[in-house]
């Protein structure tokens, strides 16, 4: 079966800076797949060579098996991105600007979808208005349904909560995962870990253009991150935290640190965080020297 | 979820950005009808009702008659060319240009469409400097100012039309920044254009600036116009159909290769 996203051996440079080096993905259908590092790694020059605003310099990049440069048009008609900066349509109203989207992708009538986004996405009285009128999250909200129109198998979403308020950010990502439950594949960048961390079911690290870790998102942080122990023991009030190894198991964890089960009153293990992941291997990459050093 | 079917994607992207552009222009009708018709009434007055009365063409024909063909072209040029440069460049600004990469849309599309747009504009800023001509015209000679040749006007008018929308999309894909595009329409564009022989012919120049107004294209394509119009021409209107022609091939190409290199990244 064709995959939503294959990149394969992606390099882009921009002049002496080589933003992409030699970048391998493959995307499966149906999953929230998220692509972290920090600023500059390399995110959304992936995202520009795969929408194609930016010409790769070399490598292959294949949208359910259309490869972009030979068939692009319909590798694109594949695709909707919410990009990182909000479009300013100074001329057209907010209805307009979704009629204008859906012809760009071949569909002429599309009042349906048109309206079925508004509502969802909450729009749908503000639809006379032009963009200069909205909110920020409302700009934001319309750039999701600008890339939602033509109803694309796979969805590129570029820093879409940047700048956006707690309660917009958790009403976006649960419509994302409603996009889930439809088949839609999601390519995610986002600073936002945590949200990262329950949205994704893989994630890559990238890190001065190349990807340092892809794995699903649990396997990850498994991998890289210790567990939190809290113990109460018998006739004490305040539990007490231990730092257990990632894969360690608990009984094996107690005996190894003279702990005597029977005087356990109550117990909690806490996974690590997908922050603290990405946090010690984006470390351990930047500052080999240093990779021992724990961190909180 | 289904996508657009593919076959779809020929012809609705391509009316898509045709009614976009179409739309665009006209919500912005100060500069698309009212300031149109102010320039040409200026020019009419000025040029054709105050001064005019003492010029005498060879031709047999009023300088009235004779000016009010060059306006529509002049008219028809600047915003055919106006239109897709400013579209470009504004859509550059806002960052929408990225759309129109993003979206399965080809180079030939944007092309023909903005072509097209630009097109539409230059043609009804022309009828819009025409009817306000018109009525110079009759309060001046006491009738209508015919049009004796109807499908050699329309064929030029789409040429012009054509070549200057290709131009201005060209010119936007070129410049940097706003200051770059108004140089070239100061500095290049416009003296073409009244170089061209709107305001006078060409057979009244020295037989030296005659050699030289021949090398500028606008000369053909306004005096194909006026035979459109007037029946007369100050060169042969087979000439300036083939320069017109060739013409609006080279900048259709020129304008071909800008897209096909263009950034369509946000300023």
């Amino acid at each position: 079966m064709n995959k939503p996203l294959l990149i394969e051996n992606l390099f882009k440079s921009y002049g002496p800076v080589k933003a992409v080096n030699g970048v391998n993905l493959e995307l499966q259908e149906g999953e929230i797949f998220g692509l972290l590092g920090p600023n500059g790694a390399g995110k959304t020059s992936i995202i520009s060579c795969v929408v194609t605003l930016e010409k790769a310099t070399s490598g292959q990049i294949s949208i359910f098996g259309e490869k972009v440069g030979d068939a692009t048009q319909r590798a694109q008609s594949k695709v909707g991105i919410v990009p990182q900066e909000v479009v300013n349509h100074g001329f057209f109203s907010i209805y307009e600007i979704l009629e204008f989207q859906s012809g760009y992708y071949g569909i002429s009538n599309n009042k349906e979808r048109i309206e079925e986004l508004l509502h969802e996405l909450q729009l749908f009285e503000h639809r006379e208005k032009k963009v200069k009128q909205l909110s920020g999250g409302m700009k934001r909200r319309l750039m999701i349904a600008k890339a939602l129109v033509h109803k694309p198998r796979l969805l590129l979403l570029d820093e879409p909560t940047a700048g956006v308020d707690i309660e917009l950010r958790s009403h976006l990502w649960k419509f994302v995962q409603k996009l889930k439950q439809q088949g839609v594949t999601v390519l995610l960048t986002t600073h936002y870990l945590e949200e990262a961390q329950e949205l994704c079911d893989r994630v890559a690290v990238i890190n001065r253009g190349e990807i340092v870790a892809l794995d699903k998102t649990q396997s990850l942080i498994r991998g890289l991150t210790d567990r939190t122990l809290k113990i109460k023991f018998h006739g004490q009030e305040d539990y007490k935290t231990y730092t257990m190894k990632s894969g360690e198991a608990l009984g094996q964890y107690l005996e190894k640190n003279k702990i005597d089960p029977l005087q356990i009153d109550d117990l909690s293990i806490e996974d690590g965080k997908l922050e603290t992941a990405v946090r010690r291997l984006l470390n351990e990459k930047n500052n080999p020297a240093k990779s021992t050093e724990a961190l909180p | 979820m289904s996508t657009a079917r593919p076959s779809n994607l020929v012809w609705v992207p391509f009316f898509t950005l045709i009614k976009r552009e179409i739309k665009r222009f006209m919500k912005v009708a100060v500069q698309t009808v009212l300031t149109p018709m102010i320039t040409a009434s200026l020019y009419l007055l000025i040029f054709g009702v105050s001064l005019g009365s003492h010029i005498t063409l060879t031709s047999g024909v009023s300088y009235l008659a004779f000016l009010i063909p060059g306006l529509v072209m002049m008219g028809c040029l600047n915003n055919a060319f106006q239109n897709s440069s400013s579209s470009i460049v504004i859509s550059k600004f806002s960052g929408d240009l990225e759309d129109l990469k993003i979206a399965p849309i080809t180079n030939q599309q944007i092309l023909w469409a903005m072509g097209v747009g630009g097109l539409f504009r230059g043609a009804f800023v022309g009828f819009v400097t025409l009817v306000v001509a018109e009525v110079f015209y009759y309060f001046s000679e006491g009738l209508v100012l015919g049009i004796q040749h109807p499908l050699i006007l329309t064929v030029f008018l789409i040429f012009g039309g054509l070549a200057f929308a290709f131009l201005g999309l060209s010119t936007a894909f070129w410049a940097k920044n706003f200051d770059q595009l108004a140089a070239v329409n100061s500095f290049i564009l416009l003296p073409l254009i009244y170089l061209g022989g709107v305001f006078f012919s060409i057979e009244s120049l020295h037989p030296f600036w005659r050699s030289v107004a021949a090398l500028n294209p606008l000369v053909y394509f306004i005096n194909g116009v006026r035979y459109g119009f007037l029946g007369i021409s100050d060169v042969d209107p087979l000439l300036a159909l083939a320069v017109s022609g060739i013409t609006m091939v080279v900048l259709y190409v020129t304008a071909y290769f800008s897209l096909k290199r263009a950034s369509f990244i946000r300023w």
